[in-house]
């Protein structure tokens, strides 16, 4: 093989054009990449930890996509502080009889494409979820939704299938004009709304741009928009929070091992209130260890709540009685409590003659950093008691499907943005069983529940109502299908020059709509 | 020895001493690596915990002892078992060429193509968590790698002038195997292999996400990485010990590879 | 030449075929389903067999498979379910971020590993070595999951030179590909110095080095050449592991690319794009692998294509 001088040039250059070729490569691909802002300067970016899917009222399911969906489309009613139902598109409502509601609408409304809204259009939205062809998420929410009349222009009727107590919560779903097309048939992702933002921008798991909707009232220094940008890594958003690239980020976005650090950053705010998720474990009864009280009593006792939250928490969250938080108007505290008490656990235990060497019971956690570390906990509290555990961590699909289905010793998991008591009939109700669809995961069984929980759905007296649920809240508390963990405080991070933001208990942004926030002289660092 | 072929000794130490470590530190140490302690949690290195605490208030260095034995285990198998597997594969394609090779090297496009996390969930589902498929689920992986650069080596070597004149000279296709291919083969693969025996063992923490692998609460190096992860702004030594001790071994086995490579082409 | 290219463009179809087959098998395997995980908590069983029957998802596996082959065949690749949108449209939204991200690391890395491997290699055993190698030991030890926001923290945080995340020009593209190319051009340098040293005692270059060149010199003419074969086959190998490893650096930068768009996928088990993004890796990965065997051709003209 002959080397000659000829070749040993080539090779120089070889080693030369691989580098050009590289840094061309690199200028090239800048080149081409987009360097748009997302959005227009003094919008005010918050940080969401996962994409919204979908926009559209009628087909939203996720948390996060719900949320975004309500800065622009209003609804007949919405829920308040106290998990109450207070009026929005509803000017006002009545409940004639027992199967009817009555809805006197808001007059001069305009949509954000200038259009009126009226009764047709209410019609018109339910019409089109309860369509198949829409595919929507929310058609078996409607199940005891007999018919949506027009009376007139600004007076509608819904009828139930029954007595319903919670029948009001079918008036909670966003309205879109009427004639929108079905979900992912139209040129444009979301129709427009009646609320105080129109959709500006949808970029696929990076931003969505919320710009004011020139036909709602507003502040005339209010914010002038709204850059929602997804941001996966809670690192990342703590940094873009410090560097002031963020103004704004609410519970989820927020870890609570890295709140230390925001509070420290001098132009940031931590804002703490009570918040309404709540996290339990689920007995799967179909176990027979579990199905004995003593068990999961002991296992109630076995658990260090207070230290938990205190130290793993850092606080941001209030020990739990059962699914109801203190602000919901049907909340009743004053049930059988489980301070920590080994002593008591192991008693217990041993009274039921649970074997120490018995098959470890399965604890099903979905993966994520927190939801591991806390089981990590309740594993070693529970072993000091004489429990064996094996922790189980899948990610969120198969999670989802062991949960969904039963397939579990005790899971944890959480209730998200609860409002009526009604929950309880879905998850502790017997004819609610995963084989029927519904949520009583662990298969619970207590004619004395059934008959209180289905007793609270056909009852609409609310003073009688609330008399129900303290005996059902009693009752789970003593019979225990859940263990009651804690409810998440909820925690907003935001620049210090942003006023007007007021938590609501399920986390909703609503306010903002009417939050102030000064462009100039803001202390954002210039990135170049 | 030590003046002549440095890398190997050094390599070969720092192995041997991790490797030691990984069956005797636990027998040694006396803090107990799983012991919850909710008053130390995120606590900063002390006289006490040399290397801090974790997110739980277990001490790091009982934790990045006991969890050496998984991940050096873990990828010492892996690696041992793509190279096998990889190594004989390729390196059969090559030397049969034509449409077997072919076909080979369609199937491990196959493969590598895939994307690892589909397959890692798919086992995790089928096999149920455990040590048995997170190794499965790694080799798997893994071996397509070394298939591809095996066979890449040997069909260029077999055009070199010496295995040529060899071939010439009548030498049997294993001889030409044992004496030429093998050792001109073994630098590149140990290369290779040495580095990814520091991939498997931050891979590993991306499985356990999945259920794969160390089952919680044994440490091991790359699920305590995982852990730390969330906690760089505010301690960042939860991530500092295992980083540390994943160099360490990354340092030694490649040097130990090096070595292994010099060593073998000296006697060749 | 040509005939031979062509033959490998031929060869495309049947690992497209392949990728596709497998992903179609092993999602349909794994629990969970793209219904349950679309209608929530409180579905009616009614609504969910009316779904799935919409969806076609209550058909046999096989015609499910046949459907989507027949499909495929008239460049269909359906409707997301989650989504609700083209599987086509996602893909083409979030291909290129990730192209760009795969280029601009690769792009990295290669200029990383070319001096720091001809150093290492040429001196190799002195201190040019050991410091090249230090780098890249470190390199390989520091995974994305940590380099990413440890760059983050050290040139957008307290030096404020570049910015966080988020797709833009070019600034915004140097901290990503930073993090995806160091890991990648610690191996490769790596195996650039070993290649360098194993030639370095090849005979034409001691020929060369008695035919009066310097030691480095003679190296470096007549050796880098050959020592580049098999550093052309790991940038190939690992640059389809760029592409379908970018997840990390999707999710640490906020990069709306392909990697998170099938992670999304795969998590709610949304079937049609979960095979659209396997397809398009495969693809991308096998046109990225022919492209090497051609480059790997040019330098070694000996080798033919396999």
């Amino acid at each position: 093989m002959a080397h000659g001088n000829r070749e040993s040039a080539d090779i120089v250059t070889w080693a030369k054009a691989i580098a050009y070729a590289a840094i061309v490569c690199l200028f090239a691909l800048s080149g081409c990449a987009k360097p748009a802002p997302l959005a227009s300067p003094g919008y005010l970016q918050i940080d969401l930890p996962t994409a919204p899917t979908a926009i559209d009222p009628r087909v939203t399911a996720d948390a996060i996509s719900s949320r975004v969906a309500e800065l622009i489309y209003d609804s007949l009613v919405r829920i308040d502080r106290t998990g109450a139902f207070a009026g929005d598109l509803a000017e006002s409502f009545e409940r004639p009889t027992p199967t009817e509601m009555v809805f006197h609408l808001r007059r001069n409304v305009r949509f954000s494409d200038g259009r009126p809204f009226t009764a047709r259009d209410v019609k018109f939205t339910y019409e089109s979820i309860l369509d198949p062809a829409t595919l929507s998420i929310k058609r078996a929410g409607l199940v005891e939704l007999a018919a949506v009349t027009i009376v007139d222009d600004y007076t509608l009727t819904m009828t139930t299938r029954r007595p319903f107590a919670p029948a009001l919560a079918l008036a909670t779903i966003g309205i879109v004009p009427r004639d929108s097309s079905i979900p992912g048939k139209a040129a444009s992702p979301a129709p427009p709304g009646t609320g105080p933002f129109r959709l500006a921008r949808f970029a696929r798991d990076e931003a969505v741009i919320l710009a004011r909707n020139p036909y709602h009232q507003s502040l005339a220094n209010a914010v002038p928009g709204l850059a929602l940008k997804v941001v996966p890594d809670p690192t990342v958003r703590a940094l873009e929070l410090s560097e002031g690239i963020c103004g704004f980020a609410e519970n989820d976005a927020l870890q609570a091992e890295l709140l230390p650090y925001l509070a420290a950053q001098p132009h940031l705010r931590i804002v703490r209130s009570p918040g309404s998720t709540y996290h339990y474990l689920v007995f799967n009864f179909r176990d027979v260890r579990l199905r004995d009280l003593r068990v999961r009593r002991a296992i109630a006792y076995a658990i260090d709540r207070d230290t938990i939250v205190a130290s793993m928490i850092r606080g941001n969250a209030r020990v739990a009685t059962g699914v109801l938080a203190p602000e919901n108007w049907a909340y009743d505290g004053n049930v059988t409590q489980y301070p920590y008490d080994p002593a008591m656990a192991r008693g217990l235990l041993e009274a039921a003659g649970y074997s120490a060497h018995a098959r470890p019971l399965r604890l099903t956690y979905m993966t994520t950093p927190e939801g591991l570390r806390l089981a990590e906990v309740i594993q070693a509290m529970l072993r000091r008691v004489g429990i064996k555990i094996d922790i189980h961590t899948n990610e969120w699909a198969t999670f989802y499907s062991d949960l969904r289905n039963g397939n579990f010793d005790i899971a944890s998991s959480q209730w998200v943005g609860i409002g009526d008591p009604h929950q309880y009939y879905e998850i502790f109700d017997s004819h609610m069983t995963p084989a029927a669809g519904g949520n009583n995961r662990g298969d619970y069984s207590n004619p004395r529940m059934d008959q209180l929980v289905e007793a609270g759905d056909a009852t609409i007296d609310p003073v009688v109502r609330c008399a129900i649920y303290r005996d059902v809240q009693r009752l789970s508390a003593a019979d225990l299908p859940y263990v009651s963990l804690w409810w998440d405080d909820n925690v907003a991070a935001f620049d210090r020059r942003l006023t007007g933001f007021e938590p609501y208990p399920n986390g909703s942004l609503l306010s903002l709509a009417a939050a102030v926030f000064p462009t100039e002289n803001r202390l954002v660092r210039t990135a170049p | 020895m030590i003046r002549r072929n440095p890398s190997l000794a050094i390599g070969a130490v720092l192995v041997a001493l991790l490797t030691l470590a990984a069956i005797f530190g636990p027998l040694v140490m006396h803090t107990d690596p799983f012991a919850i302690d909710l008053s130390h949690v995120l606590a900063a290195p002390s006289r006490s915990h040399w290397f801090g605490c974790d997110s739980l208030g277990r001490d790091l260095l009982a934790r990045l002892i006991r969890g050496a034995r998984l991940s050096l285990g873990v990828s010492t198998m892996v690696v041992a078992l793509s190279l096998a597997i990889g190594g004989l594969i390729g390196g059969a394609a090559a030397l049969a060429g034509g449409w077997v090779d072919g076909l080979v090297m369609r199937g491990v496009d196959i493969i590598m193509a895939f994307p690892g996390f589909l397959l890692a969930i798919a086992l995790a589902a089928i096999l149920g968590p455990g040590m048995v498929d997170l190794v499965i689920a790694l080799t798997a992986m893994g071996w397509t790698g070394y298939a591809r650069l095996v066979r890449g080596e040997v069909l260029s070597l077999r055009e070199r002038e010496y295995i040529e004149g060899a071939r010439a000279l009548g030498a049997r296709p294993a001889r030409l195997l044992m004496r030429h291919l093998m050792p001109a083969l073994a630098g590149p693969v140990a290369v290779q292999a040495t580095f990814g025996i520091g991939g498997i063992i931050i891979a590993e923490a991306a499985l356990s996400f999945l259920g794969l692998g160390a089952r919680p609460p044994t440490p091991s190096w790359g699920n305590m990485l995982d852990a730390g992860r969330a906690f760089i702004l505010v301690a960042p030594h939860l991530t500092t010990a295992p980083g540390i001790a994943i160099g360490l071994s990354v340092l030694g086995f490649n040097l130990l590879g090096d070595g292994l490579a010099q060593f073998i082409g000296h006697r060749r | 030449m040509t005939r031979q290219f062509l033959r490998r463009l031929a060869a495309l179809l049947p690992v497209a075929l392949g990728v596709v087959t497998l992903t179609f098998a092993l999602i349909h395997l794994v629990p969970g389903d793209p219904v349950s995980a679309m209608l929530g908590d409180y579905a009616a069983p009614a609504d969910v067999a009316q779904m799935r029957h919409d969806l076609k998802l209550d058909l046999p596996l096989w015609k499910q498979y046949g459907g989507f082959l027949a499909a495929l065949a008239h460049g269909d690749l359906g409707q997301s379910i989650s989504q609700r949108e083209p599987v086509a449209l996602l893909i083409r939204e979030h291909y290129p971020a990730t192209l760009e991200l795969a280029g601009a690391g690769l792009a990295v890395a290669i200029m990383i590993a070319l001096p720091l491997g001809i150093i290492a290699g040429a001196d190799a055993g002195g201190p040019g070595d050991i410091a090249a190698m230090g780098f890249a030991i470190l390199g390989i030890s520091v995974p994305h999951i940590y380099l990413g926001p440890l760059l983050m923290i050290l040139f957008s945080l307290d030096l404020g030179w570049l910015p966080l995340t988020g797709r833009g020009g070019f600034a915004h593209l140097v901290l990503p590909a930073v993090t995806m190319g160091t890991a990648l051009a610690a191996i490769l340098a790596r195996m650039l110095r070993q290649s360098l040293v194993r030639i370095g005692s090849a005979d034409y270059i001691r020929t060369a080095r008695s035919k009066g060149l310097s030691e480095r010199a003679a190296l470096l003419r007549h050796g880098l050449r050959n020592a580049l074969t098999p550093v052309i086959t790991l940038i190939g190998l690992e640059a389809g592991g760029l592409l379908t490893g970018s997840i990390v650096t999707e999710m640490i930068f906020s990069w709306p690319g392909l990697g998170r768009l099938l992670m999304t996928a795969i998590n709610n088990r949304d079937y049609p794009l979960v095979q659209g993004c396997v397809l398009t890796f495969a693809l991308s990965y096998v046109v990225v692998n022919l492209i090497t065997d051609l480059f790997y051709r040019a330098v070694d003209p000996r080798i033919r294509l396999g």
